[in-house]
């Protein structure tokens, strides 16, 4: 039987389907009767979720000196 | 919000200020993609002949993958190109190493758990992200997370290359990889849910 601690360092490996067949057995006994180790594995899915989707702002000065770049590569 | 495709036909027709809104879109993660493997020194060099490159070579972009994973692709060729000109290697000697999990104390001994995970508020991506104060503590936090951690976690969630592609790039094993993305989605969790729990970043 996994422990809780197990299920939290197994955690990416659920989320991202790299179990083999006998731990994902494993996992899916655990799951299946443990609220707290369902609730932390759909939070870390929602982590990466919420990362994939990070808009990540560029500053302006970055943005300006790119198009810079492109401006005199476009002249040259 | 302008849809992908649409952006890149008007990059390929060169219509006036596509540029612009592409560079918007992907500077900073390229900057925040890049800087843990070149420095920051070289970062701005690398990104600025990624463009360079990607906009004169956008006909061949054919939209099997995001336009953002295909700019990744370039971006790390010419950071590779430009750390051979400065005699350079990325140090990734330490990247390998395993620190440990970021909730330990969160556990028994038994392996139980002794801080219990509660229920969050949000259950979206999207209701997180328009919550501006949010968005950037998750900022902040990322670049707080160890070095290796960071390039990882980019390379993976927000370029959406895959595992063997990134192993491929570092030179290390996919099994190294995943365990570094662990710890730094597991860091990233924390952050999140203390601001569930207390409101703050």
């Amino acid at each position: 039987m996994l422990s809780c601690w197990e299920m939290s360092e197994m955690g990416s490996d659920i989320i991202d389907h790299k179990l083999s067949f006998n731990s994902r057995m494993a996992v899916m006994m655990h799951i299946g009767m443990c609220r707290h180790c369902r609730r932390y594995i759909k939070q870390l899915s929602l982590t990466s979720e919420v990362l994939k989707s990070l808009p990540l702002p560029a500053q302006p000065q970055d943005i300006a000196r790119v198009l810079a770049a492109l401006e005199k590569e476009e002249r040259n | 919000m302008i849809e992908e495709s649409a952006l890149i036909e008007d990059l390929r027709n060169q219509k006036p200020g596509a540029a612009e809104i592409a560079v918007s879109l992907h500077q900073g993660f390229l900057l925040m993609m890049v800087k843990p493997l070149v420095g920051e020194d070289l970062a701005n060099d690398v990104i600025q002949n990624t463009w360079i490159k990607a906009l004169a070579a956008i006909n061949t972009f054919e939209g099997r993958s995001q336009f953002r994973t295909w700019l990744t692709r370039i971006a790390l060729n010419e950071a590779k190109a430009l750390l051979r000109k400065h005699h350079r290697e990325t140090s990734l000697e330490s990247w390998g190493e395993d620190i440990g999990s970021p909730i330990a104390n969160r556990f028994k001994e038994s392996g139980a758990w002794q801080t219990l995970p509660h229920t969050w508020h949000h259950d979206t991506p999207d209701s997180f992200l328009t919550e501006a104060e949010l968005q950037e503590c998750i900022t902040k936090h990322l670049h707080r997370l160890p070095l290796a951690q960071r390039g990882v976690i980019m390379l993976r969630e927000l370029g959406g290359l895959g595992f063997a592609e990134i192993a491929d790039e570092l030179a290390m094993s996919e099994g190294n990889i995943r365990v570094l993305l662990h710890r730094a989605r597991q860091t990233m969790h924390s952050m999140l849910n203390h601001f569930e729990e207390e409101g703050t970043c």
